[in-house]
């Protein structure tokens, strides 16, 4: 297929008709591909752009029916700022995603590292109990867990239901981790418990340096699925603005603002920048990760 | 080796497994077992939170099967979102990696440009698709009726909600995009070669030589695609409120599935019965509904490819 | 005899077992509440309120309190639905309220019934006041349900008509309309379409028109929403055939459901500055009181209007009536300083100078017989309209029902299947809503 690159570019000698033809063909084949790519691109980039747009925007123009702003309102952002709640829930959710990827890590590793490497009576029915546990809504039992939390443990009101249980494994970290740490020969850890490794000491400097970028698929994992959650925040914050992280703040924000879509659009972009930044520097490990949980799985 | 210190070796090594296993041990029992069959006791129990709970037989069944007017339309938008969300979702991606792989002019661009739908919040994202949907004043009514076209009521409209929805989940494709992406290119290129020898056309050669090569991933999607679905919930309530205006709610009573129903999931069932109604009773039996269909798809996750299970066992 | 004495000692033992039960589960509750009010304590209060300058409102009442009261501190959290307050009422805890405030009278019933709220007449006799002298006779009964008094007043609200008097006069039109068929025949009049849509829509009658609601409707009509034994009335009182008609035909001659829809989906929100009878958008609007003094905020460019909602045109000698409910406040059965509490609560809603200026600031209508007198009372002539809205004996009220608002849910759910035409069956409808709200409160029971 490189060929399609190089045909419009390289004049030669009168190419017979046949040869022509076949140019042709190349290249109305790459100018419809390129041309599907750009209308796709489109379709996932102009939401992005319209809501930026949109954010720039003064308050009157918000609801009308013009797509560029007439004056470029970049105080929006610091309207944003100002809102009371935002820089709470800014640093809510930090301590949520940060506070809740480490444990969900520390705490999965060991048992992903059982499941992948260790034999014993029982590992496919507790491998199963696992992917059982991740395609569970969390609905399922929230009734139980909620009355657990708030009534025995007096936590609602707070992001506590929602951390403690990560220091507990979390399935998909657990079975994303395994799934990675399968991959790594077990030669390696034979040869280390040669050299007299007990299983920590194998663990901690053969296997987890191997397994740098699965970790950190699950690391990004994890901290999207916290700056994402609504359900959890909804169940358990919703009674105190103070322990609101954005994802849930950014709906009542929407109430607070009322119809000033340009502000509500403005934090909306706040609240994907970071997402989108993290991406970006760690892109690779990102796209591993998504690819294991289908390829490998 | 004398039987004894085998017999310790062994003890030694079960309790070395069971260290390794113990977060999850616990996770599993205090956050899933015990929750799980407390929710099967519940199911059967008056309770609102405030008088202690009373056996009440298969009340809360029937009520929820019989008479809750809410269980019936959230299990039929489930059906829908299976059957037409599902299947684009992965016709869509299918498409778009297939785009991708045949890209060879900034590649790493457009792959980019893809992907990043993905990772927008779903509040956030949502929140912009009820706005750009805006039947009134959103920029693709706009657009729409600037070039003459049909303008549909999107959120605003029993019959567009669950397209609206659509839209927005095609537009975060971008997992099952890398997903497809990275098995075109495991798809052995001799396989193509003797498929262009033998004159296929192109539509041939994605019949006969991708399809039967990415099956098993087209099965994963499917599957884990209706797994999602069950779990389906920031999305459809996020765009029901913001678009029925009643976002305030205060005095208002919250009324779920703006329009007309038709936005409902199982999951918001129970958060309306549990945490609305605060009838946790039949909160329960919801729930016990989602965990059964919840699990069939996941034991046919398991059976069609054992796969997930063997693939570490090579 | 034995019989009788083995009974009186079952039932004796059931009482107690019912008390211990009730104890265990809500906690301490009557006045038998064991803080001292005196003390240096810390209450927390929610509210609903929550455009800015109402909070203020809220801020400086209490304020006045902590004033008034220099040992009791008030933490005060605003924007909180009746679900969230429900959600605290069950769980308690350090964070949760000890004096919670709604927007509606709905979830009465449910609060009164299991006990999330304390029965506040031991408090009222502690105090040697008498409900009955002290607040206005409907909005005394809205806050008890079967005899349990859990919640008082705290300012009420009435509906009427709002109407952009310069569009009248363009239009043409002299006087308010007093009857439903000349309220239509005005709206029609005064909407001005352009394009797909409008440049001025006369009236925004879906039930998503902020308090288009059909209980504010109902209220009109004066229906019975439930009959002697307590089973829904929604399928035998005429009341409610005739109101759904009125709005249906309303949305049909304004131009469709799916139209006004999507018009409505591009205005401003209810509690923002661009309400679209603020921006001039919508030239009627059923409101609550509270809307004069919010419209007046944002210096229309037209005049304002108020009177009284139409009537159906045989109850033409009503007109005057209207639909009317109030904020209720209560004390957490949770609470473990309900002394302190009570402290609040008496003073939000009793003390008439801290009802006025309440009143005054937030533009509801005055909760008790002394505010409703009082020479400091400041309002705008107009709102006159709306005290006597709350006055008139023909006034309705939705009443209290065990769960709560989720009969009124019920009833505006079939008013969404109605308004939009998926239902078509009015009579069959409404037989279905009824026996809907029966098996939704026996559940509930």
């Amino acid at each position: 297929m490189t060929q399609v690159l190089e045909t419009p570019l390289e004049p030669k000698a009168p190419p017979t008709p046949a040869e022509r033809t076949a140019h042709r063909k190349a290249l109305l084949e790459w100018i419809g591909i390129h041309s599907l790519g750009i209308a796709a691109a489109l379709f996932f980039t102009l939401p992005f752009v319209f809501v930026f747009l949109t954010s720039l925007m003064s308050d009157s123009q918000a609801l009308s029916r013009d797509l560029i702003p007439h004056t470029w309102e970049w105080d929006n952002y610091r309207r944003v700022f100002d809102t009371p709640g935002f820089l709470t829930w800014w640093r809510n959710t930090l301590f949520y995603a940060f506070l809740g990827t480490a444990l969900t890590v520390i705490s999965s590793i060991p048992v992903a590292y059982a499941l992948a490497k260790f034999r014993f009576r029982g590992r496919n029915l507790a491998l199963m109990l696992v992917i059982s546990m991740m395609m569970l809504p969390p609905q399922v039992v929230i009734i139980p867990m909620y009355l657990f939390w708030a009534k025995q443990l007096d936590l609602s009101g707070s992001l506590w239901p929602l951390i403690i249980p990560m220091a507990f494994g979390d399935a998909f970290s657990i079975f994303l981790l395994r799934q990675f740490l399968t991959t790594i020969p077990d030669e390696y850890v034979d040869a280390a418990k040669v050299d007299g490794c007990g299983d920590v000491r194998t663990l901690l400097k053969v296997v987890l340096p191997m397994a740098r970028p699965g970790i950190a698929a699950v690391a990004l994992f994890q901290f999207f699925y916290a700056w994402n959650d609504y359900f959890g925040p909804q169940i358990y914050a919703s009674e105190n603005p103070g322990a609101w992280t954005l994802s849930y703040g950014l709906e009542s924000f929407k109430g607070a603002h009322h119809t000033d879509w340009n502000l509500t659009m403005a934090a909306t972009v706040l609240v994907m920048a970071p997402v989108i930044l993290v991406f970006f520097f760690a892109q690779k490990a990102f796209v591993e990760g998504v690819t294991l949980t289908g390829v490998k799985g | 080796m004398s039987t004894y210190t085998l017999r310790a070796k062994h003890r030694r090594s079960t309790l070395r497994t069971l260290a390794f296993l113990s977060p999850w041990l616990i996770g599993f029992t205090v956050f899933f077992a015990y929750p799980l069959v407390s929710t099967v006791y519940f199911s059967f129990m008056r309770y609102d939170g405030f008088k202690p709970p009373v056996w009440s037989g298969t009340k809360n069944w029937t009520y929820v099967f019989e008479h809750y007017p809410l269980f019936w339309p959230a299990l039929r938008n489930t059906l829908w979102l299976v059957v037409i969300m599902v299947t684009l979702r992965v016709a869509f991606g299918l498409g778009v990696g297939l785009l991708i792989t045949k890209i060879k002019t900034a590649t790493g661009v457009f792959r980019t440009l893809f992907y990043l739908p993905y990772l927008a919040p779903p509040v956030a994202a949502t929140m912009a698709f009820a706005f750009l949907l805006n039947p009134g004043t959103g920029p693709v009514n706009s657009i729409l009726q600037k070039t003459g076209l049909p303008a549909p009521g999107w959120f605003n409209d029993p019959a567009w909600s669950k397209p609206a929805l659509t839209l927005l989940a095609l537009w975060g494709i971008g997992d099952l995009m890398v997903i497809f992406m990275a098995a075109l290119l495991d798809v052995p290129k001799e396989q193509y070669e003797a498929a262009e020898l033998d004159g296929a056309t192109p539509w041939q050669r994605f019949r006969y030589v991708t399809l039967p090569n990415i099956s098993p991933i087209v099965m994963f999607a499917v599957v884990t695609g209706v797994i999602q679905t069950m779990q389906y919930y920031t999305q459809p309530l996020i765009a029901g409120k913001v678009a029925s205006g009643v976002i305030q709610g205060a005095g208002t009573q919250f009324e779920p599935g703006y329009p007309d129903k038709s936005t409902l999931t199982l999951p918001q069932l129970v958060y309306n019965l549990g945490f609305q109604r605060f009838d946790y009773g039949s909160a329960c039996v919801v729930a016990l509904v989602l965990f059964a269909l919840s699990m069939a798809f996941t034991a046919l996750l398991m059976r069609r490819r054992g796969g997930l299970i063997q693939a570490g066992e090579r | 005899m034995p019989g009788m004495y083995r009974n009186a000692t079952l039932a004796l033992a059931a009482s107690a077992s019912l008390a211990l039960l009730a104890t265990a589960c809500t906690g301490q509750s009557g006045a038998g509440a064991s803080d001292d009010a005196s003390k240096e304590t810390t209450i927390n209060f929610w509210h609903a309120w929550s455009a800015p300058s109402e909070v203020k409102a809220v801020q400086d009442l209490v304020a006045g309190f902590e004033k008034a009261h220099p040992n009791i501190h008030v933490d005060v959290v605003g924007n909180m639905t009746d679900d969230k307050m429900n959600q605290a009422l069950r769980t308690g805890g350090a964070k949760a309220p000890d004096v919670i405030s709604s927007f509606t009278t709905n979830s009465v019933g449910k609060f009164c019934s299991s006990g999330a709220l304390v029965n506040l007449n031991p408090f009222f006799e502690k105090s040697g006041i008498d409900p009955r002298k002290t607040f206005p006779k409907a909005m005394n009964e809205y806050t008890q349900f079967e005899g349990n008094r859990c919640a008082v007043p705290l300012l009420g609200d009435a509906y009427g008509l709002y109407y952009n008097k310069t569009a009248f006069k363009k239009a043409g039109i002299t006087a308010p309309p007093k009857t439903w068929s000349e309220f239509e025949r005005v709206a029609e009049k005064l909407t001005i379409p352009q394009g797909g849509t409008y440049k001025q829509l006369g009236f925004m009658p879906n039930y998503h028109g902020w308090e288009t609601t059909t209980e504010h409707y109902l209220g009109q009509f004066s229906p019975t929403y439930f009959d002697k034994d307590g089973k829904s009335n929604v399928g035998t009182d005429p009341a409610f055939e005739k109101a759904f008609k009125l709005q249906k035909k309303l949305v049909d001659a304004l131009g469709g459901y799916r139209k006004l829809e999507t018009y409505r989906a591009g205005l401003g929100d209810e509690w923002g500055p661009k309400h679209p009878f603020h921006t001039g958008q919508v030239a009627m609007q059923l409101d609550g009181e509270w809307r004069l003094g919010m419209a007046l905020d944002t210096k229309p460019t037209f005049d304002i209007g108020v009177a009284p909602l139409p009537v159906p045109d045989d109850q033409a000698d009503q007109y005057g009536k209207g639909y009317i409910t109030g904020t209720i406040t209560g004390i957490a059965a949770t609470s473990k300083k309900q002394n302190a509490a009570w402290e609040l609560v008496k003073y939000m809603t009793t003390d008439t100078d801290a009802v006025v200026n309440f009143s005054n600031a937030i533009h509801n209508v005055p909760s008790t017989l002394a505010a409703l007198k009082s020479p400091k009372l400041k309002y705008d002539p107009r709102f006159k309209t709306f005290l006597e809205i709350a006055a008139n004996p023909d006034s309705t009220t939705a009443p209290a029902s065990v769960n709560g608002g989720v009969y009124l849910t019920t009833i505006q759910e079939f008013g969404y299947a109605y308004e939009s035409g998926k239902a078509t069956d009015l009579k069959a409808g409404l037989k279905k809503t009824a026996a809907q709200i029966d098996t939704d409160i026996a559940q509930a029971k």
